[in-house]
């Protein structure tokens, strides 16, 4: 007995609207919920468009199949995954081929579904537990016959063979799922040692992760309610699918600091550092919950795993912006800088909220862009609410210390990775003392004037 | 003894955390201080919450009393929450015989410190502070525990304003112990300690560094025995003193003062003389070691070294049979091949024992007959009273130890509280006490004829 995807029927009329060149392939991916009786597709998305620089890939002449970038597939599913929230992930991946090359479909779509899930977990703060699903779909569509081929396959077990599995299109599917909600206050202190740019990420892996072990192991209170147990969320209420009306159940979280690690000590840890780094404020969390009697502490799972990513997320986008625009002198600066704040907009189809990270020198235009591009979807801006986490104040880097010769290479450095940009967003510019960011943009103009001249 | 009806027990651990410039300059003390002051304010915020170990009760003590269980409010008496509370043994009380067994004292109710970090104060996003200065960063857990007691009637807010209170005081003793101790960067963990003192001072809790060994702490002690006036020749504050909680199991396994289950007879005009404190009963077979038919004295040895090990007196572990034997081979007293053989020891030997492994010195009575063992009542009343450790007896052929007695100064009469050393089963306390393995004998217990002698451990003069 294979596993059981129930589709919404609005993602079998996306899918049946795409368009492949002929000959050609489609990729994209397929999201939802999954529970250990049955699985939830709510969206499906093809792969953007690449914007490749210089010259076109040659094809390599084999086959349409092995041109599918999957490193750019990966991408695409890294950043969907960051736009979804608790309760939700990247459920699997589908792909339109022409019917010659349906026979090696399989083969593609194994090889891609491996790697998705392997870059997807890359940094994740939090482990799989024993009951979490480990299959994922994949749909094969032939381009011609419409014909629809879904199996399984164990990501777990790098040599499980295609499972089959049944694919049902329903209505509504994720109309009445309950939504949790919470904002969690963060203040984490980081120490930092040594001074490289891989020691700052590796020390505020090593903190982020010790913080996300307290939010797993906190207490967690779901409208009022001990989610600890076996016991059903709603219990005691007439479960009615055709209802439209959304429960919002706010989830209340409550951590120790007991720490396995620091155990049994008679002493302080004490660390030399070079430094410090601070996380603080104030993140919005949500997380949806199927309603086929769900239990409590799955409930929780969500919403503490969305807690989590959300706070790893922006961190990561912030950290790798940093690494662009300040190259290796990530060790030498202080001061207080804003991460990029979650907003949130109503879901192709379903009605769920996805959400993105908006830095402080975008708009919602900004947004809405990054939403057509990676969700396939129109989202008016008057639809994305920023009004969950407020703007931080204004801030001011200060002390921004560069030393004078490595001046003009950073300059450079910048410029050139600028034109190498692969990233999907767009890279922003910092915040900076106005006398500051025109002093340095002078002096850097200046000097690549000299440079160049 | 204990007056109240409940112990309610709070733990968690906060992290102390700062940031030193400079270890050794003037600035860190204040710095350490700050730290503290913030962990003090994390106490009495809003965020604190308690909850009730294997219950769904949660308790907010700074919001004017809040608890997630409709029916407990401001007003419930403390009692109100054991019905919330599951026990793990199905919460049993019954005993087949409920007659010769007593009550077991106050009920401990546990609960657990913890935060809330949702519900924040405002909504701010996230930022990212960096400073990059050199500074020695300083993490350390601090294993807050606080307990208080109460009668049932007491009202449970009070209670948690009670122990929010202790939670600001330990955070003071704990600030105090650790800038006492502290040299440059190396920071000693607090550790709390309960004490059972004799009222009114009742439960009290002293803050000790984790790592200085007690006998370093002499000053410490001989303050606070000033401070609660407790007599100063016996140990009330050593860490082996601490209290020990009704709920906690013993993790050695050892069976503790199982005479405080029986009731003593009932003698006219006769007064009770008990051994004072804590011992742990050792008998044939226990520890792997097949001693059934000449370890009885060894047992009663072992008996008396946990009596001192629990009272704080030593803080070597009991000594095995070998350890004994070896011990007597080192004052001379036995020939090497002594040790691991089967030989018998009696009182002289366990006071040699007891002088050259716990440095403890004993009086020895002797006692010519059986029968005149009845007439020993003033000697062994007074020893219980003032010495107050258990008494190995030998004789015959057998070795017993002598708990306490029960003995009327006017009519002479006497009973015996023997705990039995020739017991070869398992630490089941319901058989031990019916069988009366630990239970009250007459002088016809003694073999009349026989000679005895008696080995009476006395007390260092020492806190």
């Amino acid at each position: 007995m294979g596993r059981s995807y129930f589709v919404d029927e609005a993602v079998g009329e996306y899918l049946s609207g795409l368009q492949a060149a002929p000959g050609s392939c489609v990729t994209g991916l397929l999201a939802g919920q999954s529970s250990p009786q049955r699985d939830f597709v709510v969206l499906a998305v093809q792969t953007p468009h690449r914007e490749s620089e210089g010259q076109l890939k040659a094809p390599k002449g084999v086959s349409p199949l092995d041109d599918i970038d999957v490193e750019w597939v990966t991408e695409h599913a890294k950043q969907v995954s960051r736009m979804l929230p608790g309760g939700l992930c990247v459920l699997g991946l589908f792909l339109v081929t022409p019917p010659e090359l349906s026979k090696d479909a399989q083969n593609g779509l194994k090889r891609l579904i491996f790697a998705v899930e392997k870059y997807i977990i890359k940094g994740r703060l939090w482990e799989l537990s024993e009951e979490d699903v480990t299959d994922r779909v994949t749909l094969h569509i032939c381009s011609k016959t419409k014909k629809l081929l879904c199996k399984t396959f164990d990501v777990k077990d790098p040599k499980s063979s295609a499972k089959p599995a049944d694919w049902k299109y329903q209505t509504g599917i994720s109309s009445s799922w309950p939504m949790l909600t919470c904002s969690v206050e963060v203040d984490l202190q980081i120490p930092v040692t040594g001074s490289s740019s891989d020691n700052t990420d590796k020390c505020m892996k090593d903190g982020l992760r010790r913080w996300a072990k307290q939010i797993e192991a906190a207490y967690c209170l779901i409208n009022g309610r001990q989610a600890l147990d076996d016991s059903e969320l709603i219990s005691g209420q007439k479960k009615n699918p055709k209802t439209t009306n959304r429960q919002t159940l706010p989830a209340r979280i409550f951590v120790s600091d007991e720490q396995s690690e620091l155990g049994e000590r008679s002493s302080a840890l004490v660390q030399v550092c070079s430094g410090s780094m601070r996380v603080r404020g104030v993140v919005h969390c949500r997380a949806y919950i199927h309603n086929n009697k769900p239990k409590a502490r799955h409930a929780a799972q969500a919403i503490k795993r969305d807690i989590i990513n959300t706070v790893c997320s922006r961190v990561e986008m912030f950290l790798e912006d940093l690494c662009i625009n300040e190259g290796s002198q990530k060790g030498l600066c202080s001061g207080q800088q804003a991460l990029p704040r979650r907003v949130f907009a109503p879901m192709p189809i379903s009605g769920l909220s996805v959400c993105d990270y908006m830095f402080p020198d975008e708009s919602t235009a900004d947004v809405a862009e990054r939403l057509k591009e990676m969700l396939d979807c129109e989202t008016p801006e008057e639809d994305i609410d920023t009004s969950l986490e407020n703007n931080q104040l204004f801030s001011i880097i200060s002390g921004f210390e560069i030393t004078d010769s490595q001046d003009d290479d950073s300059s450079k450095h910048v410029s050139e990775i600028q034109a190498e940009n692969h990233k999907i967003q767009k890279p922003p510019k910092y915040y900076a003392g106005v006398a500051l960011a025109a002093a340095i943009a002078l002096l850097a103009t200046a000097t690549s004037l000299l440079y160049f001249s | 003894m204990l007056q109240c009806d409940f112990i309610f027990r709070l733990k968690g651990i906060l992290e102390f955390a700062c940031q030193l410039d400079n270890p050794n300059g003037v600035q860190s003390q204040s710095t350490i201080s700050k730290s503290f002051q913030d962990l003090r304010s994390k106490v009495t915020s809003k965020n604190i919450v308690f909850t009730v170990c294997n219950s769904p009760v949660l308790i907010w003590p700074n919001t004017g009393f809040q608890s997630s269980v409709e029916s407990l409010t401001e007003a419930s008496a403390c009692g109100d929450i054991l019905q919330w509370i599951e026990s793990d043994d199905g919460g049993s009380k019954k005993s087949s015989k409920k007659k010769d067994k007593k009550k077991s004292g106050p009920t401990v109710v546990n609960m657990k410190l913890l935060f809330e970090v949702t519900e924040p104060a405002g909504n701010t996003a996230p930022s990212l502070i960096r400073v990059s200065t050199q500074q020695h960063c300083v993490k350390m857990p601090l294993p807050l525990d606080c307990a208080l007691s109460v009668t049932t009637d007491e009202r449970l807010e009070t209670v948690c304003t009670g122990l929010v209170e202790a939670l600001n005081k330990q955070l003071a003793d704990m600030e105090e112990v650790v800038l006492q101790y502290r040299k440059g960067s190396s920071f000693l963990v607090p550790q709390p300690f309960h004490f059972q003192l004799p009222e009114p001072a009742g439960l009290i809790t002293v803050v000790y560094p984790a790592g200085v060994p007690d006998s370093q702490l002499q000053a410490v002690r001989e303050d606070l025995h000033r401070k609660f006036e407790l007599p100063c020749d016996r140990p009330y504050l050593r860490r082996a003193n601490a209290f020990h909680f009704p709920d906690a199991a013993y993790k050695d396994g050892y069976l503790r003062n199982p005479h405080i289950h029986l009731n003593p007879p009932n003698i006219e005009d006769a007064k009770l003389y008990l051994v004072q404190g804590v011992y742990s009963y050792h008998h044939y077979m226990q520890d792997h070691v097949d001693d059934n038919g000449w370890g009885c004295a060894y047992r009663s040895l072992q008996t008396i070294c946990s009596w001192f090990q629990q009272q704080g007196y030593v803080e070597t572990a009991v000594p095995t049979h070998t350890q004994i034997q070896q011990a007597l081979v080192d004052v001379g007293d036995k020939e090497p091949r002594f040790v691991g053989s089967r030989q018998w020891i009696g009182s002289i030997e366990v006071q040699a024992v007891l002088n050259q492994l716990l440095g403890v010195t004993s009086k020895i009575m002797f006692v010519s007959q059986g029968s005149e063992l009845a007439t020993k009542g003033r000697e062994l009343a007074n020893h219980f009273q003032t010495e107050g450790t258990p008494v190995m007896i030998g004789g015959g052929v057998l070795a017993h130890t002598i708990l306490g007695v029960v003995w009327s100064e006017n009519t002479g009469q006497i009973r015996f509280l023997i705990l039995d050393p020739h017991y070869t089963g398992g630490e089941d306390l319901q058989t031990i006490t019916d069988k009366g393995w630990c239970g009250w004998k007459g002088p016809e217990f003694w073999d009349q004829n026989a000679y005895y002698n008696l080995c009476l451990p006395q007390r260092p003069k020492t806190i």
